[in-house]
């Protein structure tokens, strides 16, 4: 193990001792503070009686739906709008105007267009991923060296789906990738957030913990969140590394 | 030269469409570059040199006159290649696929097309180095990778754009020799725009100095040196090149 990795272990380490000593020390009080050696016996009741599992696929299930169809349409304008005049002025007001407001903000709409249900979660999941994915690939896209699209259309390569994909995408996608990556994170807070407001789920099982004072189990769900949140953002990165080796070469 | 020509230009003028006063950088140019030949095209900076080569490369329209291109279609090779100043390699390709960029979308199957990038990267000494990314190699081998990759689509004409004006002097002379070699397998015709006088003497058949504004052709010079050429027996024509370059200035049409 690298002395990086010894250091971030033993940083850890520390953090859960003080937590664990503050609790058992009377320093915090019990009552609204778990100590951490609570959480390996909630996750243990929770799922055994199911609640874990259900709530995590419930939230994975419109995570994904919601930041798939925020990043696919977030890259989708943001590449147009980059590549064509015209659409990039036409559109330019509607996003001024609907780029302030928060996802959050769309919360009670979703719930009145869809009721507490996955597709109101990844409508609101998928507004936040939306506009990260857009700027990012609007950005990447006008940053592309203006002499590729000249060798493109040197070597027969001048149409629009030549250009896009043997160029503009590939060209781009080291910024893309990084507004996928921010979406991913973006989708977390989103996922929450939505649940809180009754929509099956981590958010509203921890809703649930909470009105029940199970500080144990909201520390659960936290947790399962920051390792739902490590585990896609980890394996994203992996997955980007291998797609942008180029950029290391 | 009496081969039949590859390319005619007739009446020729281009203007930048950004240029709101219309000012044109060529105007009534007649051309034509034979077949098979090497021809380079000297003058001053700005003149309209890789204007030139953009205009018969089909990238700029022009805003008068014709580019007639004699050559024999065909769906397995483009009839005309550039090679830019820069190199101009797709980062994101490793060598293998930055040569067949040019090959996509021509009538080719999968085993020709990797033949055909081996047997380009062979004629510039790059084989090994086709699974490396532009970004690993130096700027002498990107812009063999460069010429590979006009190689591959085996061009009628080959349009160089100063390719070697970035380079060490000992990079340049060795690619100058390389160029000749290939030009002479490949027997594609190609149109050499450089600044540099010695490199026109030594690779060109055909000099052409370019100069005024608009540009015209001011001198058509003939190289009639035998090949293979030696650098150190240049020095005529380059002085002959350098005193038309001199003389067109002094009448004040490089201005």
């Amino acid at each position: 193990m690298k002395r990086s990795h010894w250091a971030s272990a033993a940083g850890l380490a520390a953090f859960l001792g003080v937590w664990e000593a503050s609790v058992r020390g009377g320093l915090l009080p019990a009552a609204f503070v778990p100590a951490p050696s609570q959480v390996p016996a909630a996750f243990l009741s929770e799922l055994r009686n199911g609640e874990w599992p259900a709530a995590v696929l419930a939230s994975l299930t419109h995570y994904t739906a919601g930041v798939a169809a925020g990043s696919a349409l977030g890259i989708a304008v943001g590449v147009a709008v980059a590549l064509s005049p015209s659409f990039a002025a036409s559109q330019a007001w509607v996003a001024r105007l609907l780029r302030p407001i928060p996802p959050l903000a769309w919360i009670p709409f979703a719930l009145i267009w869809f009721g507490p249900s996955q597709t109101a979660a990844g409508f609101i999941i998928g507004i936040g991923v939306f506009w990260l994915n857009y700027f990012a690939a609007e950005a990447a896209v006008r940053a592309i060296d203006p002499g590729l699209f000249e060798l493109a259309a040197a070597f027969g390569q001048g149409g629009a789906w030549r250009r896009l994909t043997a160029v503009v995408l590939p060209a781009a996608s080291p910024g893309i990738l990084a507004g996928v990556r921010a979406g991913l994170g973006q989708g977390w807070m989103a996922v929450v957030a939505a649940e809180l407001f009754g929509i099956p789920g981590i958010g509203q099982r921890m809703n649930e913990a909470a009105g029940l004072l199970a500080t144990d189990i909201l520390v659960l769900y936290m947790l399962t969140i920051a390792l739902l949140y490590g585990i896609t953002d980890f394996a994203f990165e992996r997955v980007s590394r291998r797609l942008l080796v180029w950029t290391r070469a | 030269m009496t081969a039949a020509p590859i390319v005619s230009l007739r009446g020729l003028a281009f203007a930048h469409p950004g240029d709101a006063a219309g000012r044109p950088v060529l105007a009534g140019l007649d051309l034509d570059l034979p077949r098979g030949g090497f021809t380079a095209v000297v003058g001053p900076s700005g003149v309209g040199k890789s204007t030139l080569l953009r205009v018969i490369a089909g990238l700029a329209r022009p805003a008068a006159g014709s580019v007639v291109l004699h050559a024999t279609p065909a769906a397995d090779r483009r009839a005309v290649a550039l090679v830019f100043q820069d190199a101009r390699l797709l980062p994101w390709r490793r060598v293998a696929g930055n040569v067949a960029f040019g090959l996509e979308g021509l009538r080719l199957d999968a085993a020709a097309r990797r033949a055909r990038v081996a047997a380009a990267l062979d004629l510039v000494g790059l084989a090994e180095q086709a699974l490396r990314f532009p970004s690993q190699l130096s700027g002498g081998q990107r812009q063999r990778v460069g010429l590979a990759r006009a190689l591959a689509v085996r061009p009628d004409l080959l349009l160089m754009d100063e390719p070697f004006s970035a380079l060490d002097a000992i990079t340049r002379h060795l690619l100058q020799d390389e160029l000749t070699r290939v030009w002479r397998e490949s027997g594609a015709s190609v149109l050499f725009v450089t600044h540099d006088l010695d490199e026109a003497a030594y690779l060109a058949d055909r000099v052409l100095l370019l100069s005024g504004s608009p540009a015209r052709v001011v001198r058509d010079m003939t190289v009639g040196l035998a090949r293979p050429r030696a650098r150190a027996g240049l020095g005529e024509t380059v002085a002959a090149l350098r005193a038309a370059l001199a003389e067109t200035f002094s009448e004040g049409a490089g201005i």
